[in-house]
Order: C-alpha cells, then structure tokens, then sequence
C-alpha cells in the first residue's frame, strides 16, 4: 500500500485541471499513468470510489476529500462523507 | 524599530465569501464578524500586514517545512477554489527577508518561498478584511496539518522571536498580525457531522480556548495545546497554533472583541494596540 502515491495523486487533483479533465473522460487509464505508481488494488479502490476503504488503509482523508470536491471517481461531498462515516461508525458526530 | 500596532484572529471558511454573495442565511453573521475585524485592522493603520497561517496541501507536501516566510514581491491566489476570485497581492519583501533572517538568528529554522501561490486560508479571509488590496501582506506559514507538527511551545517562542525581529527592523513601520485558523475541525476524515462532509470534533475545546483566551492566559492555552489535545478537535485543529504564534507577539491582554461560531469551531478576534 503506498498510501504516498494516492495521497499525491488527491494533491495534484487540486493544482492541476488537465488532470481532473484525464480522471474525468478515461479515469482508469490516467490511474494507471499515475506517478508514483499506484498498484492495482489501489486503482481498483479508487475507481470504485471506495474512500472509506482507503481511509482504513491510511490515506489522509482531508486529501483524500479533494477527489470528490472536484467530481471525481463517481464521488461528490455527501457521498463522500456517508461512506467516510461508514467506514469509522464509532467516530460519527452528531449534528448540532 | 517597527511597531506592532494590531493584532487579530479569525477564520477562513472557504465557503464564507460565495455564502455572503449569494446572500445566504448566515451571510449578514458572517459580513459582521469579519467587519470588526476589517474596521480594526483600518484604525490600526498598519504599513504591512504580517499573516500567519497554514497551508492545506497547496504549497507544500512533497517537501514539508514546519516553518516557512514568503518572501517573493507577490503572489497569486487563491490556488484551491475557483469560487473565490483571484487576486495578486503584495508582498513586503524586504521586512520579510528581514524576519527570516532574524529569526534564523534567533534558533528558529525557517525557510524561505521566493515564489509562492497563496490559498483559500488567506484570500477568503483578505476578501473581507481587506477587499481593495490596501495592506502588502508578509505570510507566514506553520504546518499545522501533517504531523509532526511544531509543538504550541515553539509557536509561542516563534511569537517571542517575531516581536523581537520586529524591534530589530531598521524602518519604522507600522505591522498589524493575523492568524487565521479555528480551533476544533475536522474536514473530509470520519469526525464530520451526519450530514457533511465537515465536522467539529471537540466542542468543549472551542470553549476552553475562548475561556482561556478571554482570560488572556495564554500560558495555560500553550500548556493544554497538547498534539493529543489538536488531534482529538480534528485533522485541521493544529491551526491554533497559529493563534498562538501571534499571541507571543504582545503582552496577555483580553480580546477588545471576540465573536464566536461554536458550530464552526472558530471565532474572530481583535487586539488593538497590543
């Protein structure tokens, strides 16, 4: 797991708009161009979106929240948090 | 000798400056809590404004310094959301190399960014306090996000070294300070409300540095800024730290003013004159 070459891959998501336009028309081949490589598990999480098992894994999750502020991999902020909060139930905050 | 004419604290919402636009139910809250602060700042006169704060993963990462000063004539931003209009601002280069240099003198290791973008953490906040661009900024940034973080301690003693380095500049300047940061959130991690995707882990901590600050015993908020403490009020609430870099510029006094968005985590401060 190189929770490094994801966490890097949701930083330049921020900075660099022809990659979030790559991510966005042909996602699994810009994740498999990614440097540093990701391994194929790690693609596989992220195509599916699955921020709940890459949080579990290690990945920095305010990074981490960038892939769906900007729309990408099938995730927006809502579904980001539901399966985030799924991911850890004993940690949920209630709403104020 | 420059002089420290005005202190003040306060956050940055990324979202606050569209909110106020678009006239959203918390606009008017929001436009009056940073107003204090703006008129604060005018009275204050400053000739630069020195603005401590840190990056969220849009400058460093790759490479992680704890402490680092822009020193370039301008800078861009912001470089994270495209909601906030851009703007070029000024830079005051010459008292930033001068900190820099003073505060290396002074043990502190603080690299320098002779290029540099700036993000939402000062230009949301700068949209309000300073729409028109009057005040070159000198920005200072504290990892308050990767850990190891720098511990309040050393941010208190930055503060220290800060006031002093001010002493030593040779013109007389006027330099008000902002830290920008709040004290418990946690943004994108599994501490976020049930239906966000944000979060205010640790309420009661809001209110003890409010409590503490209120009661200018800042000594007390450097001892119970644990890394334990910051990490359990959230993966963004190292930002105290730098609250508390800029309250090691000046003498414990009470906030003049301190409005408070406990459902935020964070709140907006004025010292003048401190």
């Amino acid at each position: 797991m190189s929770v490094y070459a994801i966490n890097k891959l949701c930083r330049r998501v921020v900075q660099e708009p022809e990659l979030r336009r790559a991510l966005s028309d042909a996602p699994e081949e810009t994740l498999r161009a990614a440097r540093p490589p990701l391994s194929d598990s790690e693609i596989e999480l992220l195509l599916a979106g699955d921020v709940g098992a890459l949080a579990r894994l290690g990945t920095n999750h305010f990074l981490l929240h960038q892939l769906a502020r900007w729309g990408l991999l099938g995730l927006d902020l809502p579904t980001h948090g539901e399966r985030i909060r799924a991911a850890f139930p004993d940690q949920v905050l209630r709403s104020p | 000798m420059a002089e420290l004419v005005g202190a003040f604290g306060l956050p940055h919402n990324p979202h606050f400056p569209s909110l106020v636009r678009d006239g959203a139910p918390l606009a008017e809250e929001v436009s009056e809590m940073y107003a204090k602060i703006a008129d604060g700042l005018a009275a204050a006169r400053p000739d630069v404004v020195l603005y401590i704060t840190s990056d969220h993963y849009n400058l460093f990462f790759e490479a992680l310094p704890l402490f680092m000063i822009g020193v370039a004539e301008s800078a861009v931003g912001p470089s994270d959301y495209p909601s906030i209009p851009q703007r070029e601002v000024a830079i005051d280069s010459e008292l930033a190399r001068h900190l820099q240099r003073q505060l290396v003198g002074h043990d502190f290791d603080v690299g320098c960014l002779q290029e540099l973008t700036l993000d939402h953490t000062v230009i949301a906040p700068l949209s309000f306090i300073d729409p028109d661009g009057r005040f070159p900024l000198v920005p200072f940034f504290i990892n308050a996000f990767l850990r190891p973080l720098p511990s309040a301690s050393r941010c208190y003693a930055l503060g220290h070294a800060l006031r002093a380095a001010l002493a030593a500049y040779p013109a007389a300047d006027r330099v008000a300070v902002v830290a920008s940061g709040s004290f418990s959130v946690e943004i994108g991690g599994p501490r976020v409300f049930e239906d966000a995707h944000v979060g205010v882990p640790d309420p009661a901590w809001t209110e003890r540095v409010l409590e503490l600050l209120r009661a200018a015993d800042i000594e007390t908020l450097v001892r119970e800024s644990t890394d334990e403490q910051m990490a359990k009020a959230g993966n963004a609430a190292g930002e105290v730290l730098d609250w508390i870099a800029m309250l090691g510029m000046f003498e414990p006094k009470p906030p003049a003013t301190l409005d408070v968005q406990p459902w935020f985590g964070h709140a907006y401060a004025t010292w003048p004159a401190p």
